[in-house]
């Protein structure tokens, strides 16, 4: 787990990441150095092919970098393999997408449950009450027998922050999480990010929308693979 | 349950369809494996229980004369013999339906007390009395009778008679009656005597108390019993001694049983291959979800598990619905065989090992078949697998480009050929899998033709349509100016022949023929030089050309592997050995082993010079219908003529008796066809419903464009009857090859020479609509699921 409260959480150095296309090479990030500390409501922004997405992949271990290097919490997250990723992002990083991403043939309480038993953590019984627990914290514990397709866009997406939270990792991350919801749901969400932020947990969110930027400590704004600006808003 | 499981669960009951398939394609192949295997396991098993319960002889020494009762009584005390019968058999005939047909009768010594060649009452009186028989049940559809029915037979020597059938008996040690076109009646001494024939038994049926089951004990046993008879005095004449233990048709039937099992496991292995594709398309389905769960942590590792873990439900699932129906199915093979053998089942319990076989193969060759795409689909990257929209990225071909660039189509033909190019190694497994099917019923069919094929060989190379075997020695000229009276009849050549064997080692002629005389049997056929009514297929060596001469031409199941042209060879004629020069092989069809020499020569050592012994007449109308009515006005005129025939063979009858022989193997082979069709269609679905499912997005964006649903209709049926084509294409040049293997196996098992390679124009007009219709159909439905989902719907596909 990490817990590191003053030293930066997140350090990338010198991130750059290139995809080959059809006329050559394409850098969605360009030397990208950047930290992140601990307990913070980060957001990410950027127009649409800025790097947002690449960048939030980099973080998490979903994608790697092609030069440079990231640093969570003192682990060197691109020198993990494929196997030591998935162990590690399952117990060290939540990620919501835009999209939800339930996984429909299980119940709302069984895709909750489904992080505790990939990576083993808790005992069977505990992974039950833990789950519930969770489904409580984001006001969906009664919807929990239900298969996703029974539940509204912003309750699956509360469900699937439970889900994030399921194996109470330090860092929670959101690719444009309330991209798919109305205006009302997306308050309800950012407001749980920032309740999570002040309950220890940092949250990083790639958004570009600027009506929830109030909810926000820090902002890294990208443009064309390279970080505009860090502004730390309540510094 | 572990949400992993659950998910695994939940994921193969959310499509039945689909997984039904699956569950189908490993079914299919389980099924198969079960019912041969069963069927052959049962069936091995009470053969040779039903074999061994009629307590065959060792051996039989036939001599030329009567053994008495003191006699056998001196044999039984023999060292070395445990049991000793007298018997005698007698070839006569039976009239059904106003026509001739030979009948074989067993004359026994007591019925009571029966210890060799023993047959299982079934029916009615269990010792017939004079002028009755007991009826081998095969035989009551040949006679067209029942029990308590009057047959009127003729024996050789006696006239007319009628024998009323008093019971039936179940004798498993010959072949069906209907498969030899003949009767099989038992009867007393007292009763041959009263059919005219010589009250004499002539047959000395041992067995061995040692090495029972070793030939070379047996034949060292039996020389020594014909060496002590013939110190008595007694000629010996021939020595049968038939392989120990073994059913006539054992080996026949081990082989072809072979055969199926090779099918019916090749069946699961296509099946296992649609698996794997069907397995493949489940992935590609999946990739999101993979991404997913490997974002939420879980490894490859996990993921693969879960698809094993799924793989290993549906093999359960298909094992556990195929075990039982494979049963069904087994009983059914077996009964059938069973019929064809006249073989009674009296225990039909499937040994554990075939469930077992069924169980592992059923497991094991579907999930080693799926092993690739699920490992490759669960080891995909996170990124790829949430970037995964539905939009092939594969980097267009030069194939893809040349078709793009050909004006012969249209376009939308165009554009369907070249999402055919599109997954290459999806298209070699459906193409593999649909062409196996097809190469493999096309097979099923060319052998069946070429099964066909060579039984009219039965017809080109006789060019005669009667065979008359005379009671007595004949001069040609009293008989030939009487038959060739006869309007019709364009031929009449005078032969001879004897029963015969290639002596070796031995002083005795020695054969394997079984008691129906013919399994096993060898002969001599002495014919005019030269003859117009054989047409011998020559295959080495030359046909005999001179007359008066001691050369010998050798059918295939005459030839050894050691004999060459100018060799000699020793052939007993009654009892003694004479001296041949082998001049050339043929290859007969539908003869028992055979050596054809001139009837002159013949003639000189038989003691017979001048006369024939069998008549073989040619007609102008070679019809079945023609030669039975000739037949009958040949037998009158014959009858008029106060000359005796013991056997009158049409070659019709031979025809049909061979036919029968490999009826079941023909027909099973189409049932295995079948099922290959159906495993191979189902596999052109499964790939056009993943090739569909794979471009949900891009159809979704073709027809945000202006497609109409039917273009898209049109696109992905065209894709599918592509598919089907090129499968058919590689099916028929793969057919041929496995026809001629098939051909050369199935031949040497029946005829000891392989059958000529046919090509089949039904089979590839059959593979032809059933695969264009198949593939209409399996591309329909994927094609009418897509134009249902919206175009949004299809866009945000994911």
């Amino acid at each position: 787990m990490i817990h590191q409260q003053h030293k930066p959480l997140i350090e990338l150095r010198n991130v750059s990441k290139a995809y080959p296309v059809a006329s050559g090479t394409f850098m969605a990030l360009n030397d990208v150095s950047l930290t992140i500390e601990s307990r913070k409501l980060v957001a990410i922004t950027g127009k649409s092919g800025s790097g947002k997405s690449t960048l939030l992949n980099i973080i998490t271990g979903i994608d790697r970098p092609s030069t440079g290097s990231v640093t969570i919490s003192g682990v060197k997250v691109d020198k993990l393999s494929e196997t030591e990723l998935a162990s590690w992002r399952g117990k060290n990083v939540g990620v919501v997408f835009q999209f939800f991403q339930l996984l429909p043939t299980l119940t709302i309480l069984e895709n909750v449950m489904l992080p505790m038993d990939f990576c083993n953590t808790y005992s069977k019984k505990e992974r039950r009450d833990k789950a519930l627990a969770l489904l409580e914290k984001v006001n969906i514990k009664e919807q929990a027998g239900k298969f996703p397709s029974a539940l509204s866009g912003g309750q699956q997406q509360r469900v699937a922050i439970a889900r994030a939270l399921a194996n109470d990792p330090p860092l929670l991350v959101a690719d444009e999480p309330t991209g798919n919801l109305d205006s009302h749901t997306a308050t309800s969400i950012f407001e749980l990010f920032a309740e999570l932020a002040k309950s220890g947990k940092t949250v990083i969110v790639v958004t570009h929308e600027r009506e929830f930027s109030a909810y926000f400590e820090d902002t890294i704004s990208i443009a064309d693979g390279m970080v505009n600006a860090q502004i730390s808003v309540h510094a | 349950m572990r949400p992993r499981y659950m998910k695994v669960i939940r994921d193969l009951t959310s499509d039945y369809s689909k997984n039904l398939m699956l569950v189908l394609a490993i079914a299919i192949g389980v099924f198969g494996i079960g019912s041969i295997l069963g069927g052959y396991a049962v069936l091995s098993r009470e053969m040779n229980a039903n074999y061994m319960s009629t307590a065959p002889a060792s051996a039989t020494i036939e001599i030329d004369g009567d053994i008495s009762s003191t006699l056998l009584d001196s044999v039984r005390t023999f060292p070395g013999i445990k049991k000793a019968e007298r018997r005698s058999t007698i070839v006569g005939r039976m009239k059904v339906h106003e026509r001739w047909h030979p009948i074989l009768f067993f004359v026994i010594d007591d019925f009571e007390k029966m210890e060799i060649s023993r047959f299982r009452h079934i029916s009615g009186t269990k010792i017939p009395t004079e002028g009755t028989m007991l009826v081998e049940r095969t035989a009551l559809m040949v006679m067209g009778a029942s029990e308590g029915d009057a047959i009127t037979v003729r024996t050789p020597h006696g006239s007319q008679q009628t024998l009323k059938i008093g019971g039936v008996v179940h004798d498993p040690a010959l072949a069906p009656a209907w498969q030899e076109q003949a009767g099989y009646g038992y009867i007393t001494m007292a009763t041959l005597k009263a059919l005219g024939e010589n009250s004499r038994f002539d047959l000395l049926r041992i067995q061995v108390s040692e090495n029972e089951y070793a030939r070379q004990h047996i034949t060292q046993k039996a020389e020594e019993v014909a060496d002590w008879l013939k110190q008595r005095g007694i000629e010996i004449h021939e020595i049968q001694v038939p392989s120990p233990g073994k059913h006539p048709h054992q080996s026949q039937m081990e082989a072809v049983l072979s055969i199926f099992t090779v099918f019916s496991f090749m069946i699961l292995l296509l099946g296992s291959i649609l698996v794997a594709t069907s397995m493949a398309t489940l992935m590609v389905k999946q990739v999101r979800q993979i991404g997913i769960m490997k974002t939420i942590g879980g490894s490859s590792y996990q993921i693969s598990t879960m698809y094993f873990f799924m793989m290993l439900v549906v093999c359960v699932v298909a094992i556990l619905v195929s075990i039982p129906l494979s049963r069904l199915a087994a009983f059914g093979f077996y009964t059938q065989i069973a019929k064809l053998l006249n073989l009674e089942i009296t225990d039909s319990s499937i040994p554990l090992r075939v469930p077992f076989i069924q169980i592992a193969s059923g497991i094991l060759i579907p999930m080693i078949a799926a092993a690739i795409p699920l490992i490759r689909g669960s080891r995909v990257s996170v990124r790829a697998a949430l970037d995964n929209y539905g939009v092939s990225t594969q980097k267009v071909n030069r194939w893809s480009t040349f078709l793009s660039r050909t004006s012969l189509f249209t376009d939308t033909y165009r554009l369907s050929l070249r999402n055919v190019f599109r997954q290459r190694s999806r298209l070699v497994l459906t193409l593999g899998l649909l062409a196996a099917g097809g190469a493999m019923f096309m097979t099923a069919l060319n052998v069946s033709d070429a099964w066909e094929t060579n039984l009219k060989r039965i017809y080109t190379q006789r060019l005669y349509d009667q065979e008359i075997r005379l009671n007595e020695r004949l001069l040609p000229d009293s008989v030939f100016s009487v038959i060739e009276a006869i309007d019709g009849v364009t031929k009449v050549e005078g032969w001879d022949f004897a029963s015969s064997s290639i002596i070796k080692d031995s002083k005795y002629e020695i054969t394997k023929t079984y008691p129906d005389k013919g399994h096993g049997s060898f002969s001599i056929q002495a014919l005019p030089v030269p003859t117009q009514l054989l047409n011998p297929t020559v295959v080495e060596g030359q046909w005999l050309k001179t007359a008066g001469s001691n050369e010998v031409v050798l059918n295939q199941l005459a030839r050894t592997s050691e004999m060459t042209i100018g060799d000699d060879v020793l052939l007993a004629i009654d009892g003694k050995p004479t001296r041949w020069k082998i001049i050339g092989f043929t290859e007969d069809v539908g003869s028992p082993a055979t050596a054809y020499v001139s009837i002159t020569t013949f003639a000189k050592i038989a003691g017979s010079s001048g006369k024939v012994g069998m008549l073989r007449i040619a007609y102008s109308d070679r019809s079945r219908n023609n030669s039975q009515n000739k037949s009958r006005e040949i037998d009158d005129v014959l009858e008029d003529n106060n000359i005796r025939v013991s056997a009158s063979i049409p070659v019709w009858l031979l025809h049909n008796a061979v036919a029968a022989h490999m009826e079941v193997l023909v027909n099973s082979l189409l049932a295995m066809a079948l099922l290959m069709a159906i495993v191979g269609t189902l596999g052109l679905t499964s790939t056009i419903s993943m090739n569909v499912l794979e471009r949900t997005r891009e159809i979704g964006v073709m027809r945000a464009i202006g497609a109409t649903p039917g273009t898209i209709k049109s696109l992905i049926v065209w894709e599918g009857i592509t598919i089907g084509v090129l499968s058919i294409m590689i099916a028929f040049v793969v057919s041929i090859a496995f026809s001629y293997f098939m051909g050369v196996f199935i031949g040497n098992i029946s005829f000891r020479t392989p059958l000529t390679l046919t090509i089949s124009p039904i089979a590839i007009a059959i593979w032809v609509v059933l695969i264009t219709v198949g593939s209409y159909f399996a591309s329909v439905f994927p094609a009418r699921r897509t134009n249902k989902v919206t175009t949004r719907e299809a866009l945000a596909y994911e």
